[in-house]
């Protein structure tokens, strides 16, 4: 191939991924502009820098507390899901117990319904359990809803572990405690990396859940994003993009670093290495 | 008020030696400070909660200046309440825009929950908070606190904020925010000689000038000086209202063309809406509010409370139809010289004319779920609310209060650019408010979406829209009880 | 049978096979019976309830008045539903249209400076808070500040479209967001796709000098027809759910030109607090959601019975 076609190619590639960011770029920009460069007409590409917004940001008292809050609940939910899938997704992928495919239809159906649906019966359990804007009850419900994938995810690359493995395991006298956490674990690393940040993102900007059984000492910054839009009078545009622009840093970071296993976990396990 | 019978320990009138030297401490400081309105001689009498430390949390509206301001002023009544009945309060707040935040009351009082104490409320909510029991009846309160029994500036106030169901003695809020629509003006453009000899020339007619010339304005003459002022090519329009399908946006700006002209919306006694509101004349009134669309920015369908605002501060439109509440925002320093506030026109024509539009404006409502130090607090609230010192203060700050004598002080006028005009809308007659049902949210969704149907053009005709609207909210009201009569048999074949 | 194994221990009770299933299973079927049963039977129940939380009045029976109600379409679900469908056909179509070209575009772009950096630009879109997106479109589209405007008057001296306030593209604008937001997923699930197929069948191809069209259709989508028909329907179930974009975007409006069932829902249930009858809504949502796992299930067992 020749050189002149294969920079064209990538420069192409890279207008693409550039189009893609570009929204988002615009909203890095305008957290470093005033509230009257970001309303200026013609939209200002050139302008002053401005560190204002970040340190406004900065000084709201809650802003502290709903970033902790997004940060426990995304860990907590997630890990927990991740390691129930696992447990059960090796139980499915080994034993094939009876019913594993109805269990395994009937997880995924919950993934399925709109948030209103889902969230309605658990609204009134919780309001009526008492367990409404409590940390521990809202991860657990975050959990839940990550497992579905998780355990679907981490069945195709287990059913690509070969069962020798326990085997061998097991014969050299190993319990299956072992087995399934020292000799299988590390064969679906890829798997767990991928169930981990998918649900990751997902409750990392889970909004409606989170207003309708989160609470005062719940909210996330999702939550924040959205009543923080109206402050102050007017559309608070200078809060939004300070915000946005710090809140995407994370999962943008993760899927920089993760990326290889992001793509191998999309493969359902058919896939281990390079892809 | 619902006292729990079986008080807690330590609700006794002893005071602890401690709690009054703290109290004396806490006395000489705020003095120090000169805290302005504190009435040092009473400090430090019994009161139960003496010595206890109590939080509350308020929730109130995101955005929505009049409410931080609620808010903010909270420290001062920590402050009042410390040396005058020695015991510490502070505040914890939650906030949620309009559109969410009556779901984020609505969705925490069904579990019966103290998470919030003390709530700003939209006037029409009061019917579905009060029906299901979630907040507190507030007739014996008022009877047993003097500073409660106000006079208020009219009727419309209690009607508004105060009363539920409509026309009884029921009362479960207190003004909060008194509000109404007000029509901000760029009065450098107005004021431009140049433009007043256009004007003249164009229209053989004297631009308006001053808050009385508004007074006697029509929308048909006010209709030419919005013309006048549209200038798409120079990047400014005539006016704005609201259009949005967003919460209540489209509505509160559609009725002033509807009750100004002799329209109403249903009937309260028997909940009947069809034949009432899908009438020709409230039909021509949408249409009306909709041929004003041409003299507004491009993007008004969209526009809301916060567009206009964001329209007006960066100087795109000459006028705005607004809410009085948001003046702090509407005006800031840039074109705090430029800008005037006056009565939004009259609808009618010549001695016809009349003006009749939406009330704005919050209600404090109390959570019926309180604990009795909890509720003893949000009691104490409301009687330092409305020491006329507060009230004043809550004015200076940009507040609109609702009670007769701030609103008489001569003072009151030129406190902020807007205050005669929110008290002129405040008078008898000029301004109501819509159902305060329990099945608001829903027939205010109905029509959201029938309104603004009509006017982004989907839906051909304003009378389709109003009949659809009107059979939806039969149903409703017919389903909940309130309506007598089923919707006629029209209603199975219309839609938007 | 617990007796016997506990005085065994604990070593041959995790032997024991149907206690090691059990015990593994534990975890994910408290989850499920608490997190999921529990609540689809109260929802189920509740259907057949007129309950409203602002009412004040406790539940009354009314057997299946709800359904019959929405059957009868009011509050307009067949309007909701083909406008829900119509948003997941067109969306997921693109973007797999897309998403798929992008996929082999960056495939053989294995050489690309800064691919990595490349990719992760491409999937930033998929990690934005939906409800910053819809806020902050919202404003990219504004006819009067927003920059999409601005750059179409520049490049076409276009004047200034009204994108979310006019039902004429108000729908059209809300789903370009999404496949902006989601056709790099299906890039994602292409690429993985891709790497699916084994590298000696592809050599083998290009020894052989089988033309493209053949090569795709005899190698590569004989592999990586599984992995995308999944992100196809992963697509179809989140998109069929898609809620807090239009909230902050255009809260269905204007008039209902966006009013999608999730949205639809959202209001009766959390904004009308009519429990009964959004629960019966639910149910029937339910029950399309069932059958749209069934098709999951169908095309999963396709690719088992053929490696059977």
């Amino acid at each position: 191939m020749s050189r002149l076609r294969d920079t064209v190619y990538y420069g192409l590639l890279w207008l693409v991924s550039l189009f893609f960011a570009a929204p988002i770029g615009w909203i890095v920009l305008s957290s470093f502009k005033t509230r009257d460069d970001i309303l200026a007409v013609p939209p200002k590409l050139v302008f002053v820098p401005t560190l204002q917004n970040y340190v406004d940001l900065f000084g709201r008292q809650s802003l502290l507390l709903q970033m902790a809050n997004s940060v426990f609940l995304s860990l907590a939910a997630v890990v927990l899901a991740v390691v129930v899938s696992f447990l059960a997704a090796f139980c499915f992928s080994r034993f094939k117990p009876r019913g594993t495919d109805f269990l395994m239809f009937l997880l995924l159906s919950i993934r399925m319904l709109p948030g209103p649906a889902v969230i309605l019966p658990v609204y009134l359990m919780y309001a009526g359990f008492g367990w409404k804007d409590n940390h521990l009850w809202l991860a657990l419900f975050y959990a839940m809803f990550s497992i579905p994938f998780s355990v679907w995810i981490l069945k195709g690359f287990l059913d690509g572990v070969s069962i020798r493995f326990d085997e061998t395991g097991i014969v050299n006298g190993g319990s299956w405690f072992h087995v399934i956490f020292k000799v299988v674990l590390p064969q679906v690393k890829p798997g767990l990396i991928a169930a981990f940040i998918f649900n990751l993102i997902f409750v990392w900007n889970e909004f409606l859940f989170n207003f309708i059984i989160g609470g005062v000492s719940t909210q996330n910054i999702p939550y924040a994003l959205a009543v923080g839009t109206y402050s102050d009078g007017g559309l608070n545009w200078t809060f939004i993009s300070a915000l946005t622009t710090i809140y995407v840093i994370p999962p943008i970071l993760f899927i920089y670093v993760f990326q290889k296993y992001l793509l191998v976990g999309m493969t359902f396990g058919t896939v281990r290495g390079e892809v | 008020m619902t006292r729990n019978p079986q008080a807690g320990p330590g609700a006794g009138l002893v005071i602890p030696r401690r709690t009054l030297l703290k109290g004396a401490a806490a006395l000489g400081l705020s003095s120090a400070f000169g805290a302005p309105f504190i009435n040092r001689l009473k400090a430090a009498e019994a009161h139960p909660l003496a010595g206890k430390k109590i939080e509350m949390n308020v929730l109130g509206i995101a955005g929505w200046l009049p409410s931080s301001l609620g808010v903010k002023m909270s420290p001062l009544f920590a402050d009042y309440v410390k040396e005058r009945y020695g015991y510490d309060v502070s505040f914890g707040f939650a906030e949620a825009p309009f559109a969410d935040l009556f779901q984020k009351a609505a969705t925490s009082l069904a579990t019966k929950s103290q998470e919030y104490n003390i709530i700003i409320s939209d006037s029409q909510w009061l019917g579905a908070l009060a029906k299901a029991g979630w907040i507190l009846k507030l007739n014996d309160a008022i009877a047993a606190n003097k500073n409660l029994q106000l006079d208020w500036y009219s009727q419309t106030v209690i009607d508004t904020y105060m009363v539920y169901p409509d026309g009884s003695k029921d009362i479960y809020g207190l003004p909060q925010e008194g509000d109404t629509i007000a029509l901000y003006i760029r009065k450098d453009m107005l004021h431009d000689p140049a433009e007043q000899q256009a004007f003249a020339a164009k229209y053989n007619a004297k631009l308006p000038q001053t808050f009385e010339d508004f007074d006697a304005l029509t929308m048909d003459e006010f209709e030419k000086v919005a013309e006048f002022f549209t200038r798409p090519d120079k990047q400014v329009w005539g006016t704005a209202m609201q259009n949005s399908r967003v919460y209540d946006f489209a509505t509160c700006f559609y009725y002033p063309f509807l009750w100004s002209q002799g329209g109403d919306i249903w009937d309260a006694k028997t909940g009947q809406v069809e034949g009432i509101l899908n009438t020709d004349a409230n039909a021509k009134a949408l249409e009306q509010m909709k041929s004003w669309l041409k003299y507004q920015p491009p993007g008004a369908t969209n526009f809301g409370i916060a567009e206009e605002i964001d329209v007006f501060q960066q100087g795109k439109v000459f006028s705005c139809f607004q809410w009085a509440a948001v003046g702090l925002a509407m005006i800031n320093d840039a074109n705090r010289d430029k800008v005037m506030v006056v009565p939004p026109p009259k609808h009618g024509k010549g001695a016809d004319a009349k003006r009749i539009y939406t009330m704005g404006g919050q209600p404090w409502v109390i959570n019926a779920f309180n604990d009795e130090a909890k509720m003893r607090v949000a009691i104490d609230f409301m009687n330092w609310w409305y020491l006329p010192e507060t009230t004043l203060e809550y004015a200076k700050r940009g507040g609109n209060p609702c009670d007769k004598a701030t609103l008489s002080k001569p003072e009151f006028d030129t406190i902020n650019p807007w205050n005669r005009a929110y008290k002129f809308m405040l008078e008898p007659g000029r301004s109501r408010d819509f159902w305060h049902d329990p099945k608001y949210s829903e027939m205010l969704a109905v029509q959201q979406e029938g309104f603004t149907s009509y006017l982004t053009g989907q839906t051909a005709s304003a009378k389709q829209a109003l009949d659809y609207v009107a059979c939806q909210q039969q149903q409703i009201l017919y389903d909940s009880g309130t309506a007598k009569t089923e919707p006629t048999g029209v209603c199975g074949s219309i839609s938007l | 049978m617990s007796k016997p194994s506990r005085a065994a221990g604990r070593p041959r009770l995790l032997d024991d096979r149907r206690m090691l299933v059990l015990v593994l299973l534990a975890p994910v079927l408290t989850f499920f019976v608490v997190f999921n049963t529990i609540p689809t039977l109260w929802l189920l129940g509740l259907s057949f309830y007129n309950y409203s939380l602002t009412s004040g009045a406790p539940p009354e029976f009314i057997g299946l008045r709800n359904f019959v109600q929405i059957f009868g379409n009011r509050n307009g679900i067949w309007f909701d539903l083909s406008r829900t469908f119509v948003f997941v056909g067109f969306g997921v179509g693109i973007q797999t249209v897309l998403g798929a070209l992008l996929g082999f575009l960056f495939w053989g772009s294995k050489a690309m400076p800064g691919r990595r950096l490349a990719l992760t630009l491409l999937f930033a879109p998929m990690v934005l808070t939906p409800v910053a997106t819809g806020t902050f479109f919202r404003f990219i589209y504004d006819p009067t500040f927003g920059v999409l405007n601005a750059i179409l008057h520049g490049l076409f001296g276009t004047q200034p479209i009204n994108f979310i306030g006019d039902p004429a593209t108000a729908y059209w604008a809300v789903l370009a967001v999404d496949c902006w937001m989601w056709t790099p997923f299906m890039t994602l699930m292409t690429l993985a796709a891709l790497g699916s197929v084994p590298t000696a069948e592809l050599e083998a191809a290009e020894i052989d000098r089988i033309p493209w069209p053949r090569r795709l259709t005899l190698v590569i989508w004989h592999h990586g027809k599984f992995i995308l028909m999944l992100g196809v329907l992963l697509r179809t179930i989140d998109s069929f759910k898609t809620l807090d974009l239009i909230i902050p975007m255009t809260k269905g409006g204007p008039g209902q030109q966006t009013r999608l069932v999730a949205l639809e829902l959202n209001k009766q249930a959390f904004e009308s607090f009519n429990m009964g009858w959004s629960s019966a809504y639910s149910v029937l949502l339910l029950l399309i959601s069932i059958a749209m796992t069934s098709v999951f299930i169908f095309v999963l067992n396709l690719r088992r019975r053929r490696q059977a």
